[in-house]
């Protein structure tokens, strides 16, 4: 397998759509072919080559180097190797990804990782709103695999997710983990207003937040040690040293179940 | 192995040697020239936690009882360890337990079955597979519907666990766990000059064996007085008293396998995950025996075997004391 250096030559005037170009399609190609995969700009479809420079890599990593924030759906339907973008990205970043690793060293735009269903998508920026959401019109959001985001959040932040681990380190927005379904939700920092408004199930971890718990919730009875600890333990892990996850399994929680309004079962977590 | 390859190990040839049926005599101990006979089954193993030491062995203990024989009880199984807070997926102390079966749908059986009356009852406790990599059988799958609809799952690390809400907070167990292909049936006839002596060589040979990972010796602390042949004068029943190795018998059985000294008998046997494993369990148990050797009243040392057509696993008894077998 071969892995490609696609350098960004200048940033485009319109928004490109990158759907296709991916560590396993490129795999194989000449840098000629590489260079004539055909993605869409507009009306147009346009050589790759017309955006990038093409140089082959010695190992299997597909890597995108420059600003792509005009380039929309980078890592879209990613199902297998490995994506890395020196760079911020477009909207759709990691959309609807099955399996690979997308790492983006850089902001991601409007939903990204909507209804990704496996692979790792890590974000060392912000993403704007919506992240592991559901595409319009669609029931399910995120449905699996694991979001990292090490920088801020946007509003409706893993809205209506149904299975997966998603991570915020810094601060999320309004209506976080709305409509959730099932799934982890963990952020390091401060959220907006109406957290797990209308969740069913699911857990959402809140490292630093000091709210009140949403009216429509209830005080937890039982302890959940167990659970906590499972839990915590792949937080900090994936968090890494140093992040508002790390000492989490040393820390006691609080729960509050529900939303009640929705007939929910959902938990809201906060270590003390 | 023939005995002159046994003779020409050093170790052997300085503490023992061969006399001229082939078997072997260590300090004072004549070591059959035979072999155990072992057969393949499949095994588990589950982790069980729980807020203190203790509960988690109550659990661990219930889980594991009545299961000496696959023949009357389903499965064979045991402690295998204990393990500390930090070897543990959830930082709390727990007992590694060793469950083997004749078949995978007997195991998956018996693992709901005992997990469900001895682990989920058992206050705080927790239970998670203890093999990753295997064929996967339900291990909190079916037993997260006692939850009457308020259980819930979590998926951690690619691994799912139920949640099912309990008296005492919640009981969490892991979904599956993985069943592998596995050795039972290893043994060792210990035989002593009287009970006291069988008793102490015995307790020594299966505290050396418990020290060892991936085995257990299911029956009662580790040892078995009731060693059964095939058949019986009773056309109902397939299996009965070994006569040959009953002291109280020797005389009046046609062919006795005991001499006049030896007036007790007892048997160690031996599941383990491999080959290899059944083999160093073996291993420590003779040396354990052997150290205490005819001293201490232990006469012989032999193995049980089927004359080597019903299992495929033969465990030389020569062979694992010269450290040559699997």
């Amino acid at each position: 397998m071969t892995g490609w250096t696609l350098a960004l030559r200048q940033p485009p005037t319109l928004r490109v759509d990158l759907r296709g170009i991916t560590p396993l399609a490129l795999a194989g190609l000449s840098a000629l072919q590489v260079a004539q995969c055909p993605v869409v700009q507009g009306n147009q479809r346009l050589p790759l080559g017309e955006f990038f420079s093409v140089a082959a890599r010695a190992d299997d990593v597909l890597l995108l180097d420059g600003d792509l924030s005009r380039f929309d759906r980078v890592g879209w339907q990613l199902d297998g190797g490995r994506l890395q973008v020196q760079g911020s990205v477009g909207d759709h970043a990691g959309g609807a990804m099955r399996g690979g690793e997308l790492c983006v060293q850089g902001d991601a735009g409007l939903l990204a990782a909507c209804e990704m269903a496996g692979g790792w998508l890590h974000i060392t920026g912000d993403v704007g709103d919506f992240a592991a959401s559901n595409l319009p019109g669609s029931l399910d959001g995120m449905r699996g695999g694991v979001l990292i985001v090490r920088g801020n959040a946007g509003e409706r932040f893993a809205d209506r997710m149904r299975r997966g681990t998603a991570l915020v380190v810094g601060d999320a927005g309004d209506f976080l983990a709305s409509r959730l379904v099932a799934g982890t939700v963990a952020v390091g920092g401060r959220v907006g207003a109406h957290v797990g408004h209308g969740m069913r199930r699911g857990t959402v971890v809140l490292v630093a937040d000091t709210a009140a718990a949403p009216p429509t919730f209830v005080p937890a009875g039982g302890d959940a040690p167990v659970f906590w600890q499972l839990l915590a333990r792949e937080l900090a892990r994936l968090g890494g040293a140093g992040s508002a996850f790390a000492g989490l399994p040393q820390r006691k929680i609080t729960r509050h179940l529900g939303d009640l309004a929705a007939d929910g079962k959902g938990e809201l977590v906060w270590p003390q | 192995m023939s005995g002159g390859a046994l003779a020409e190990n050093g170790g052997l040839r300085q503490n023992g040697g061969l006399i001229d049926n082939g078997a072997l005599i260590h300090n004072g101990v004549l070591i059959d020239d035979t072999f155990a006979e072992a057969f393949p089954m499949k095994a588990t193993r589950l982790i069980v936690t729980a807020h203190t030491l203790a509960w988690a062995r109550q659990a661990a203990v219930s889980a594991t009882g009545f299961a000496t024989s696959v023949i009357g009880c389903g499965c064979e199984a045991g402690i295998e360890t204990e393990l500390s807070a930090g070897q543990t997926p959830d930082g709390r102390p727990g007992i590694s337990l060793l469950l083997f079966a004749m078949s995978g749908k007997e195991l998956a059986k018996q693992v709901e079955r005992r997990v469900g009356q001895c682990v989920l009852t058992c206050p705080t406790t927790a239970v998670f597979a203890g093999i990753a990599d295997g064929e996967a059988i339900a291990l909190g799958k079916n037993l997260r519907f006692f939850g009457d609809g308020w259980q819930q799952s979590k998926l951690i690390g690619g691994r799912r666990f139920w949640r099912i809400p309990v008296m005492d907070g919640e009981f969490v167990a892991e979904e599956t766990t993985a069943i592998v292909k596995c050795v039972g049936g290893g043994n060792l006839l210990l035989l002593a000059r009287d009970t006291d002596s069988a008793l102490a060589v015995a307790e020594a040979a299966v505290a050396a064996m418990r020290a060892l990972p991936n085995v257990i010796m299911p029956f009662p602390g580790g040892l078995v007085r009731s060693g059964s042949k095939v058949g019986s004068k009773y056309p109902a029943l397939g299996a009965s008293t070994n006569g040959a190795f009953c002291p109280g018998l020797r005389g009046l059985v046609p062919h006795s396998a005991l001499d006049a000294a030896t007036r007790c008998v007892l048997e160690i046997v031996i599941d383990g995950l491999t080959e290899a494993d059944v083999a160093g369990a073996m291993r420590a148990g003779m040396a354990a025996g052997l150290g205490l050797g005819a001293a201490g009243g232990l006469l012989r040392i032999s193995a049980g075997n089927y004359g080597g057509k019903l299992g495929p696993y033969h465990f030389h008894l020569h062979k694992i004391l010269a450290g040559d077998a699997a």
